[in-house]
């Protein structure tokens, strides 16, 4: 009946190959993970980081390869892997109501390595850089307490009043203590540190977060030649896993060409742009498809999103990577990890978002797993709702276990979230 | 004699409703069944009902929209709204002045807010858990061996509200118990647990904002026991009518009524 009325559909992305930024960054996560092993035979350390907050770049130096278990954890969710580590670390004694983090995180070393993913290097490290919630602290003590590693601890503020710029004692406190971890490093090590190579490494990573930055403000673009959420879960990897290295540039380069590209064709992630939308939360790994398709089968696509910036509030200039400087340079970035960020900063990066991307509404996803981060999340849906007017559907499953995801109870709420932005859309 | 009709079928969780409008927006004729587990069956025989009350052919019938939990099951449909939406639209339907919606289902419950056109405005549903919805009151049901229709009734002659603290469907049952073994009439018991009720769905309704009038739907619309701890509760008159149950339908049926209103090419078929 409607197919009368219908015009001819355009290509999606991946239907036109543009999609190929993907398929990269699938071969540099393998090659990551052939690296830390490759470093491990030749006698280099392993440490257990955070995805937020961590010195990637001073490690580096000392030949220390990173291993981020939240993302070794979404990893095994996303390939399906979740309830064999969550039953393992519920039989060795975690609550069904902990971290689905932790319980992956735990049991992947209880399990020596072994995965869905294939075998993780076991720790030779811990750097907490505590920065968001309590947990984690205990969560890297069970680490020290299984494996018998140590654990380099920095402790980060958090981000109070913000004014654009991180107060510079915040600064200076970080960066004493990155200096002090120094030589505790060389010692661990046996390895001098050489200041010329963490210029070079704070250079390639400054070079690719303004390229990612790039890349995220493409989003602003009508119609917009990226997802920001769905997408960027795949393209925020590499800041992370890779950062300070030059195929770590070179990927967000041709991230940039490639949606450059679909823009000049009017191709983009979805066959259409009929919704633009800002999401806020961590997504659901363990069914990220059907997730997605939640959302993109009403051809929506998100323009902006908070949760790829746990990598780095790189959009927002939050810190400058100074090759100059190296040191302050990695404490501003540590010190503005999105978790560090007070709810009101959250909240007001929100409202700018929906500003400045042109966004139709607001989606956010509470997971049940951390209580600390989706703490807030009701009065960030009733202040858009009520203050600011603009359309919020809150929903709510998990990050990695699949024992939370409900898909006809999430499906009809975004349908009928969908239903009323149409009518408010007077389509 | 109507030119053409539309029709609704919301397959919930526990019954499938269906409704019949005519091409003027009257209400023609209504029905209700168990869904058990053959959704798309259930709903054909809701569907075959409600057409047989109308005294009316399925080709007379040009657009049919599924709503409900089983939607998507109404293979014989044009399209799927969701419930949120439909209910919005029957409760305004019903009661034109609705600006709160409370719909208590069998497995959910929703509080919407809408506007002067019957359109969603924001919506709040309970989340993976039964309490607050028709499965708890079926839940003490069950415990006491009532029917559905006999604890709403019961509750009425209650004289005071047993505090039933449970927030979980399940663990409510076990709670039942012991309020009984405690020495508590069934009758106040049953009071409790309406009001424990009541209370989680206007802590939904809050979230959204309460704006007169506010209208009850849902098959626990038709609980009367529900009904006067509600108004206790919100201290407010309440709408409700036999018809509140067939929201969702009347809500789908409405939506068919525009599709077709909308399309030229529809009307002429």
């Amino acid at each position: 009946m409607m197919s009368q009325q219908a015009t001819e559909r355009r290509p999606t992305a991946e239907e036109a190959g543009l999609d190929r930024a993907k398929q990269l960054q699938g071969e540099l996560v393998k090659s990551y993970y052939k690296w830390l092993w490759d470093v491990r035979n030749n006698g280099g350390k392993i440490a257990y980081c955070f995805v937020m907050a961590n010195p990637a770049e001073l490690l580096r130096v000392f030949d220390i390869a990173p291993v981020y278990p939240e993302i070794t954890s979404l990893q095994i969710s996303y390939r399906g892997g979740a309830p064999q580590l969550i039953n393992l670390s519920e039989e060795f004694g975690y609550s069904t109501d902990c971290c689905g983090y932790v319980k992956m995180g735990v049991a992947t070393v209880l399990n020596k390595g072994q995965t869905a993913i294939g075998n993780i290097p076991t720790p030779d490290m811990a750097m907490l850089t505590y920065s968001g919630c309590q947990i984690y602290i205990h969560w890297w003590e069970q680490y020290q307490y299984l494996t018998k590693t140590p654990v380099f601890t920095i402790d980060i503020p958090y981000v109070r009043d913000y004014d654009g710029h991180v107060a510079k004692h915040d600064i200076k406190y970080v960066a004493a203590q990155l200096e002090e971890i120094i030589p505790a490093l060389e010692r661990f090590t046996g390895k001098r540190f050489d200041e010329e190579k963490l210029r070079e490494y704070v250079r390639l990573s400054g070079e690719a977060w303004e390229l990612w930055k790039k890349c995220l403000h493409m989003g602003k673009l009508k119609p917009s030649p990226i997802d920001a959420y769905f997408e960027a879960i795949y393209y925020m990897s590499a800041i992370t896993l890779i950062r300070g290295t030059k195929e770590c540039v070179d990927f967000y380069r041709f991230l940039l060409q490639e949606l450059q590209e679909r823009y000049d064709k009017g191709i983009g992630p979805t066959s259409e742009e009929k919704f633009r939308l800002i999401f806020e939360g961590v997504p659901n790994y363990p069914f990220f498809k059907r997730f997605w398709n939640l959302f993109r089968q009403w051809n929506a696509r998100c323009v902006a999103a908070t949760y790829p910036k746990v990598a780095g509030m790189v959009d927002v200039d939050a810190f400058t990577m100074n090759p100059e400087k190296p040191l302050e340079s990695i404490a501003e970035y540590m010190i503005h990890a999105y978790c560090n960020w007070n709810m009101m900063m959250r909240t007001n990066l929100i409202k700018k978002y929906v500003n400045e991307y042109g966004a139709d509404g607001v989606v956010i996803h509470s997971i049940k797993s951390c209580r600390s981060f989706s703490m807030g999340h009701g009065d960030i849906r009733e202040y858009l709702i009520k203050e600011l007017d603009v359309p919020a559907l809150h929903i709510e499953s998990d990050h990695v276990d699949p024992r939370y995801y409900a898909e006809a109870q999430l499906k009809n709420r975004v349908d009928a979230f969908f239903e009323s932005l149409s009518v408010r859309k007077g389509m | 004699m109507a030119e053409f009709y539309v029709a609704g079928v919301d397959a919930g969780s526990t019954y499938t409703k269906s409704a019949v409008l005519d091409d003027g927006g009257n209400l023609v004729a209504t029905a209700v069944l168990m869904t058990g587990v053959k959704i798309t069956e259930a709903a054909r025989k809701a569907y075959d009902e409600v057409l047989r009350k109308a005294g009316i052919k399925e080709n007379e019938v040009k657009f049919l929209v599924g709503t409900g939990y089983g939607r998507y099951n109404i293979t014989f449909g044009n399209i799927q709204v969701t419930e949120i939406s439909c209910h919005a639209k029957g409760a305004h339907y019903l009661f034109p002045n609705t600006r709160t919606v409370l719909d208590m289902g069998g497995q959910d419950t929703k509080a919407i807010r809408i506007n002067e056109r019957g359109e969603v405005v924001d919506f709040c549903m309970n989340d993976k858990c039964a309490a607050g919805t028709g499965r708890f009151i079926e839940g003490a049901a069950k415990v006491l061996g009532l029917s559905l229709k006999e604890v709403g009734e019961l509750s009425l002659k209650g004289k005071k509200a047993v505090k039933i603290s449970s927030t979980c469907a399940v663990f409510a049952e076990t709670e039942t118990m012991e309020q009984l073994a405690w020495g508590n009439s069934i009758e106040d018991v049953l009071y409790g647990v309406h009001t424990s009720m009541a209370v989680r769905s206007i802590g939904l309704l809050r979230r959204v904002g309460i704006e007169p009038e506010v209208t009850f739907t849902g098959g626990v619309s038709q609980n009367v026991g529900m009904v006067k701890c509600l108004e206790e509760q919100l201290k407010m008159k309440i709408n409700v009518s036999p018809l509140t149950m067939y929201c969702g339908a009347i809500g789908a049926a409405l939506y068919g009524l525009e599709k077709v209103k909308a399309t030229p090419l529809l009307q002429a078929r």
